[in-house]
């Protein structure tokens, strides 16, 4: 199960001399073993064949929180994952006639399209039908919410970027580093800890902020407690798992319409994740005939299509964040427009990519996306000694992005990686509009009737997050010998 | 006048004491000019340099490189050049060390092992690094100018903690061995400028059954011998030309196993220039092989020409030929010493 995360996640893995139940810190939390035997294994480790005597425990539950809270492993248990977020569990709980929503990624519509052989647009359509006859109540678009995550960004970046020239002395403003991989902010929270953490933008992923719009203002426009709802959103990455478990995603229902028995009730913004290739299985386990299935119309509440039944969204395939902010920042700070696409220079290998923007013979904005555990080592080389000299950096723990995820639909026998992600990126972007994220009518309606403007304080306490370093407990530390 | 017709003798020129610890690596430098210096490292969280005085006289300790590992100093390389020290620790970092004038100054840190560095290792020209781990990667950086390091590659295929990486001595390929008992063969991608792994050794494959702890490449680069927990040696070959033609075909076959020699884990082999494989063991032995040209119709065969026991009173980690032709073997061991030992022959 372990190697279905990232390699940025599974480089924390520490099992090594110990099996997984015994590593996990957290099963020993009852019986702990005396320090004493552990220094004596320390001085022998490097030699001894065999693992420390088991300690006999009772098998104890360890839950993906207890897991995002320990500085020792990731987690190996398959158990674990799968418990709460399975497709056992969103089955049932269609069952249990809780109201169950679907919020499907970009990467995930182009993983099943080029699984299938159909457009990112037929996908969509045939993948409502097919989970509406489940009893799902409707299917939403990260994109949509994406964009509106693209605008707070924009806007942080703006005002970091401020704060850099208005105060030299402010030194953590800029790099600003994108927040949307939950595998890289997983691993500066265990690993890097509180020298890289002021640098990651602030605002919340796409999946988080649909989840946030969904539990927090469509479930109260349309009367429905959101305890009823069971979000679940449809994504190319296993770690997005961890981030849905993440306790800043969880949030206290208000007083509302004089019933007062829900206060304090703890709503989940996303309830599970499923991957592409999960989707793929559960379409499998239905015995559907899934390329002749009807077309349903989209849900057009959360979803970026237009009048004429196209998509629309930005072209980036790992969220368009750095594309999106160049942008915005050369309009806003130096009223350059400029047109997209961007043409990102390869530095290094194609997966360490930079843009520039001059102003009068001087670097004004250097962004550049930085993809994989091998570039991401360099750049935070890099700011670790002050040799940084990006403003905005796009850090995904995958190669090639996010349309390379660990929970996508695996290439066919003799496909080769390289072509198998251009077919990808081909279909992410074939029917797909590139349109400006400033000119969603979805997302302007939310801030007129919501939110009130990017950086609003309704928008910084519902849109944005905070990171929290990984203490490393004494039982790790002495796992981790 | 050939070796398997002398009378080996090994005999004991100096024993170093200076490390409070176990000594877990060495390394002589490849600089040719100076007197012969060795570089020695350990439990104690330091590495200390020694320099024999003058081409007969005793060795010295020069320098002390301490205050920077605050954890085992596991092994320790010097660049193709000598300038550089490369320190691999269990604080999982890897320092640099400039050689200046007498002094050693730490130059760089490099960080990302999630956990202890278990081998460092130099590629012929000094241009990459390699390390390797508990954490089960592989970590190539590239040398940049002003003592900056950039990472070019990590490489996760070790199930378990990876003992020793060591690179070829003329082509960039890149061999590393485990608790996982292989061994794996890694090159760079012809097309997308990343390493993966060109081959695995294993069990299968005529490979250990236990924890391999020690490679070492013989001279021309046609020949590896590994060393294991399992109580063998193991010697690999390979087609040289087709090797540097950069043809991923040359393919690392089995030659033969040494079996029977060794009672105890063998945790270090070394190939001198000349052709003799040297194994630091469990047993505190130092023990010498030679190949015997008599064997050439099955292949090579290798025989036992030296057993030094009691070479050290604990586990021999590291055995080392000098890489002149002056017969010079250092070995290093739990007992917290090291031991510089002569290699003559007899009429």
């Amino acid at each position: 199960m372990s190697e279905k995360f990232s390699a940025t996640l599974r480089i924390g893995d520490l099992n090594d001399y110990i099996a997984p139940s015994q590593g996990c810190v957290v099963s020993l939390k009852g019986i702990k073993p005396t320090p004493h035997k552990l220094q004596k294994s320390e001085q022998n480790a490097e030699k001894s064949r065999s693992a420390p005597n088991p300690l006999q425990t009772d098998p104890v539950k360890i839950s993906l929180k207890d897991c995002l809270a320990c500085s020792g492993c990731i987690t190996s248990a398959e158990t674990v994952m799968l418990e709460k977020q399975s497709l056992d569990e969103f089955l049932s709980s269609i069952k249990k006639g809780k109201t169950v929503i679907v919020s499907l990624s970009p990467q995930s519509r182009a993983s099943l399209a080029v699984h299938f052989g159909l457009s990112s647009l037929q996908i969509f359509k045939k993948l409502t039908t097919f989970l509406k006859s489940l009893g799902v109540k409707a299917v939403f678009d990260t994109s949509c919410s994406r964009d509106l995550a693209l605008i707070e960004s924009c806007n942080e970046f703006v005002s970091r970027y401020k704060q850099l020239s208005d105060d030299g002395s402010c030194k953590s403003s800029v790099p600003m580093i994108s927040s949307a991989c939950p595998g890289w902010i997983c691993y500066a929270e265990k690993t890097l800890g509180s020298y890289i953490l002021p640098y990651i933008s602030s605002v919340k992923s796409p999946q988080q902020t649909m989840g946030s719009i969904i539990k927090q203002h469509i479930c109260q426009k349309m009367c429905i407690r959101p305890d009823d709802v069971y979000h679940v959103t449809v994504m190319p990455c296993y770690d997005k798992k961890l981030e849905a478990a993440r306790d800043d995603f969880m949030f206290e229902v208000k007083s509302q319409g004089g019933t007062h028995e829900n206060i304090g009730l703890r709503i989940t913004e996303v309830d599970s994740v499923l991957t592409s290739g999960e989707v793929l299985d559960l379409i499998q386990a239905k015995s559907v005939d899934f390329r002749t299935l009807d077309e349903s119309s989209l849900d057009k509440l959360l979803t970026n299509v237009n009048e004429e039944g196209h998509l629309y969204g930005v072209h980036g395939s790992s969220g368009g964040y750095a594309e999106t902010i160049f942008q915005h920042a050369a309009k806003i700070l130096f009223g350059k427009e400029i047109k997209g696409p961007l043409d990102f220079k390869i530095i290094k290998n194609s997966d360490f990519r930079e843009v520039c923007l001059e102003v009068e013979g001087k670097t004004v904005l250097k962004f550049a996306l930085c993809y994989g555990f091998r570039n991401l080592q360099n750049i935070v080389r890099k700011i670790k000694t002050g040799k940084c000299d990006y403003h905005f950096i796009e850090v995904m723990a995958c190669p090639s992005g996010c349309l390379n995820g660990g929970g996508q639909i695996k290439r066919k026998p003799g496909q080769s990686p390289r072509d198998f992600i251009q077919s990808l990126e081909m279909a992410y972007t074939d029917d797909v509009l590139a349109s400006d994220p400033f000119k969603n009518p979805v997302i302007k309606t939310l801030y007129d009737e919501w939110l009130d403007q990017p950086g609003s304080e309704k928008a910084k306490k519902l849109m944005h997050t905070e990171y929290h370093p990984v203490v490393k407990s004494i039982t790790a530390a002495l796992q981790n010998w | 006048m050939s070796l398997r017709d002398e009378r080996l003798e090994l005999k004991e020129i100096q024993r170093l004491e200076g490390h409070a610890d176990r000594v877990w690596g060495l390394a002589w430098s490849p600089a040719a000019a100076a007197p012969p210096m060795l570089a020695s490292c350990g439990g104690d969280k330091t590495v200390r340099i020694w320099q024999q005085s003058s081409p007969s006289g005793s060795f010295e300790c020069k320098a002390v490189l301490e205050e920077t590992h605050t954890r085992t100093v596991r092994s320790c390389a010097w660049s193709p050049s000598g300038k550089l020290l490369a320190t691999a620790s269990f604080d999982a970092t890897t320092a640099i060390w400039e050689h200046i004038g007498d002094d050693f100054e730490c130059v760089s840190t490099l960080e990302g092992h999630e956990n202890e560095v278990k081998s460092v290792s130099w590629n012929a020209s000094g241009s990459l690094l390699a390390t390797c781990g508990r954490d089960k990667s592989v970590w190539i950086w590239e040398v940049l100018p002003g003592n900056e390091f950039e990472c070019v590659s990590v490489l996760q295929g070790h199930t378990q903690d990876v003992k020793m990486v060591q690179w070829h001595p003329s082509v960039d390929v890149l061999i590393s061995c485990s608790y996982d008992n292989t061994i794996k063969v890694w090159a760079e991608d012809g097309d997308n400028d990343d390493w993966h792994c060109v081959q695995t050794l294993d069990e299968s494959t005529n490979g250990h059954s236990s924890t391999v702890w020690g490679l070492s490449f013989n001279a021309s680069g046609d020949k590896l011998v590994t060393c294991s927990d399992d109580l063998t040696v193991k010697i690999w070959g390979t087609d040289l030309i087709k090797l540097q033609s950069g043809d991923g075909n040359a393919m690392w076959r089995h030659l033969c196993t040494l079996s029977g020699y060794h009672d105890r884990t063998i945790f270090s082999v070394h190939w001198s220039r000349e052709g003799i494989i040297a194994s630091g063991a469990a047993d505190d032995a130092i023990r010498l092989f030679v190949d015997n040209k008599d064997g050439l119709v099955d292949g090579p065969m290798y025989e036992l020409r030296l057993k030094k026991d009691k070479a050290h009173d604990m586990d021999v980690n590291s055995v080392q030929w000098n890489s002149s032709d002056n017969g010079l073997l250092a070995s290093a061991s739990d007992d917290g010493s090291v031991k510089i030992w002569k290699l003559t022959s007899l009429p």
